[in-house]
């Protein structure tokens, strides 16, 4: 085991290289100099080549990603030119936000769809199952800005139940922080159980069709006991992918789901550092959601190997 | 003096005009005391040191208003009130200004106001050394001296007759910051600012909340009414609308790009819609030294081809206020006759046909959803009167670059609300100013330009403006759509809210019913 994670590890660095230098490319290739940015209506020409000049944006550009590889090799992510913020204080800030919503839309989406699938597995092709499929299929079609909106209009609007907008810290109102949380949780899971109940529901459909899996009928196990011990567990392959992969999607739904619902989260602070053309602030968050989101992906690859021993031993 | 490209959530105000706290003449009606509200703003607030955010954004102007205090206000007619500033007075040429100021008052951390700290405040914009974007808003005063505790002069290299007007909005050159905090606080002055204004920060969660909170030893007694004010950021015009509705808001930002929630709010009564139509107008800019337009027919042609009605309609469902002078409701600057050319769409065509040439020509056009609609709805005008407009995209940054280099047949521009005409109108079309952006030079207009900035007497001045009107309006090298509007939406119980002068929703002497 020790010699599968730290030859997983290895892979990781060239990643992460290569996701710093495409964030940095993307970043230096929006329209827009910052210096005109920086400099609004004083735009002119001579103002313009000093400010390049102090910022360093005159030097080539593999040149200005090697100094910024530099200093993130050393722990120096930079400082917001708007608001003198480091990009380790704005990410720290904004950080736990983002993921306790992950976190909520997550279990969420666990919740409803593992019952769901397992539900469906069992009847498969009954009247149940056909329905649910395809209210899973139009779930997956429903964008999460209007999903928001529709449920800011029922629950915030209408019934006054949940808050619109806003957010509380958790240490300050645990129950209110739970409150704000919920219908952004709720916008993200809507899109986030169609998937995973699709997937183990097929997978499920398959594992019960196993010879081992009659052998326990035959016994006469408990039906429960079947499903959940002898088949989720072999169903699973497949869903923990899908939960790994989604964290990447979640990440971009948090994007759109922290403006609607207004939370200090990661997704708000790349958006507003896209809008101000915020470089080092924007450089940064990309390449810490990207090394979270690879990270995720590691950790999926551990989860097989202990859901899987074929993976672990190196046989697969 | 001129301006950034329309944009709402960028939309950075620079020079501009003051804001009214209705302070000294307070309603009959009985203000209540206490309570808290909450602000819905489109904006998170990026700070408050000039030299890091150089000009405020509308956000942080609303943020300004409450915490710092300026020298003077404008009132509801628009005219110069005593603030921190008491008195003032000028020299015969206008270009010294001599304020006396208020005593007794304090910043939020004990350090006492006075002569010394405006003078602190603009030295530290003005030093060449810290580079501040600020500097350029204040390049028409050359120094600031501070004879005794409580006198202040400016000292101006241009003139201007109608200074203290122009020094009422809570922009970063106009309010009064404690010079100890920014030396003792450094980088972290920026998100922990310290006015003498009527609430003190308390605190400022980023992207969530900024908490205000009544500063009790405020120099105004009675003043202000509520006890905390609270400042959030909701991007999203949806659900910002939505938290106003459902009551975690008690006000928010809004603009006419946005007419469906604000004809929703007018039909509401538990709601109310504030708005103010300001000067100024959103404008554009044809380049006379390149062809088409080095001939006016063609400028007079595309100007008579817009029908501001219709392109109201088109864009924000008919909110938008059409303008025909560079001026607008709320300048104090009325013309009988502005010159402005009709709507007439066979006129146009047929000056286009006498000009002979096919008129093909690019303009530029932010990319935005807005920028392009707006594109779009103008080449529609001016296909119908025969001429073909290509639109070419570009970043709003690029815009400013583009235009101070000539590099353009027609651009998009703003006149922002100002409580005086003269420095957006003197740098955009006296000649040889780098925002003179339509490369056109009249000896008269430079004349007229000249008389006004150095005339007090307003109906003489207004003489002068009118007849630059007419010029501009005949020789059609720049063109006018819609006047500069601001909006807010509040609970129908919030009272006390002042004209939104400049855009600039001032919440800080407000109270609820």
């Amino acid at each position: 085991m020790p010699g599968f994670v730290a030859r997983r590890l290895l892979y990781l660095v060239p990643v992460l290289v290569a996701v710093s230098l495409l964030t940095f490319l993307i970043a230096s290739l929006l329209p827009g100099d910052l210096a005109y940015v920086i400099l609004g209506d004083q735009a002119t020409p001579e103002k313009v080549a000093a400010l390049r000049h102090d910022m360093g944006l005159d030097q080539p550009i593999w040149w200005r990603y090697l100094s910024w590889l530099g200093h993130v090799l050393q722990g120096d992510f930079g400082r917001s030119f708007r608001t003198g913020q480091t990009v380790l204080q704005a990410v720290a800030e904004r950080l736990p936000v983002s993921f306790e919503l992950m976190i909520m839309a997550e279990i969420i989406g666990v919740a409803v769809g593992v019952p769901l699938a397992i539900a469906c597995a069992v009847r498969s092709g009954s009247a149940f199952d056909r329905f649910m499929t395809g209210t899973a299929f139009g779930m997956l079609s429903v964008p999460a800005f209007l999903a928001a909106i529709l449920l800011i209009y029922l629950f915030a609007v209408e019934l006054r139940w949940l808050p619109a907008t806003g957010y509380i810290p958790f240490e300050e109102d645990p129950l209110g922080n739970l409150r704000f949380l919920v219908l952004p949780a709720l916008t993200l899971a809507l899109a986030e159980w169609p998937g995973i109940m699709r997937v183990l529901r097929s997978d499920m459909i398959a594992t019960l069709q196993e010879d081992y899996i009659a052998l326990a009928k035959a016994k006469g196990l408990k039906a429960s006991r079947i499903l959940f011990v002898h088949a989720l567990k072999p169903s699973s392959l497949t869903l923990v992918t899908v939960t790994g992969i989604n964290i990447g999607r979640l990440i971009g739904g948090a994007v759109i789901v922290e403006t609607i619902f207004a939370l200090p989260g990661i997704g708000r602070l790349l958006v507003g550092a896209i809008y101000t053309r915020d470089l080092v602030i924007l450089q940064g968050v990309v390449l810490f959601v990207a090394a979270g989101f690879v990270l995720m992906n590691f950790i999926v690859d551990l989860f097989y190997a202990v859901l899987d021993p074929r993976i672990r031993h190196g046989h697969a | 003096m001129t301006a950034a490209i329309r944009s709402r959530r960028f939309a950075q105000i620079f020079l501009a005009a003051g804001f009214g706290l209705g302070l000294l003449a307070s309603p009959a009606s009985a203000q209540k005391q206490g309570g808290s509200i909450t602000f819905g703003l489109e904006l998170d607030i990026s700070g408050f040191d000039p030299l890091k955010v150089g000009v405020f954004d509308t956000a942080s102007l609303t943020a300004a208003a409450a915490i710092f205090d300026t020298l003077t206000y404008l009132d509801d007619k628009g005219v110069a009130q005593p603030k921190l500033a008491l008195s003032w007075d000028h020299s015969e040429d206008f270009k010294t200004w001599t304020f006396k100021l208020r005593p007794g008052v304090k910043f939020h951390d004990g350090t006492p106001f006075n002569a010394e700290a405006m003078k602190a405040n603009f030295d530290r914009q003005k030093d060449p050394a810290n580079k501040c974007r600020c500097a350029f808003y204040i390049a028409y005063i050359h120094d600031a001296q501070a004879p005794d505790e409580l006198t202040l002069i400016f000292n101006l290299n241009d003139p201007q007759v109608n200074l203290p007007a122009l020094m009422t909005i809570p922009s970063t050159n106009n309010v009064v910051q404690s010079p100890t905090a920014w030396k003792t606080r450094g980088d972290d002055y920026n998100r922990n600012p310290v006015g003498t204004g009527p609430y003190i920060l308390k605190s400022w969660a980023a992207g969530d909340r900024m908490v205000l909170e009544r500063n009790p030893d405020y120099w105004n007694k009675g003043h202000p009414h509520l006890d905390r004010i609270v400042l959030k950021p909701l991007p999203d015009a949806q659900s910002r609308f939505a938290s106003l509705q459902s009551g975690e808001a008690d006000i928010i930002w809004d603009d006419e790009y946005d007419p469906d929630n604000v004809q929703k709010a007018q039909k509401d009564s538990k709601l109310a819609v504030h708005t103010y139509v300001g000067s100024g107008a959103q404008v554009y800019a044809f380049n006379t030294k390149v062809a088409p337009f080095d001939d006016v027919r063609v400028r007079q042609a595309l100007v008579m081809a817009i029908d501001r009605k219709k392109m109201s309609q088109a864009i924000t469902n008919g909110l938008s206020i059409p303008a025909s002078n560079p001026y607008g409701e709320g300048s104090w600057v009325k013309c009988k006759d502005d010159g402005a050319l009709p709507t007439d769409i066979e006129k146009a065509k047929a000056l286009i046909k006498d000009y002979g040439k096919p008129v093909d020509f690019k303009m530029l056009v932010t990319a935005t959803p807005r920028g392009r609609n707006v594109g779009q709805v103008l080449q529609q005008f001016w296909k119908q009167a025969g001429a073909n407009m290509e639109i070419e995209q570009v970043d709003q940054a690029t815009i400013v670059p583009r235009a101070f280099m000539r590099q353009f047949q027609l651009t998009p521009w703003r006149i922002v609300d100002l409580a005086d005409p003269d420095p957006q109108m003197y740098a955009n079309f006296h000649t040889g100013s780098p925002v003179a952006l339509a490369n056109y030079s009249n000896p008269e207009l430079d004349r007229l330009l000249e008389h006004a900035r150095i005339t007090a007497d307003p109906a003489k001045r207004t003489e002068d403006y009118c007849a630059v009107s007419r010029l501009i309006n005949q020789e059609a090298i720049w063109f006018w759509t819609f006047q500069n509007s601001y909006y807010a939406i509040s609970s129908a119980k919030l009272k006390g809210l002042p004209k939104i002068y400049s855009g600039v929703i001032d919440v800080s002497d407000v109270w609820m019913e």
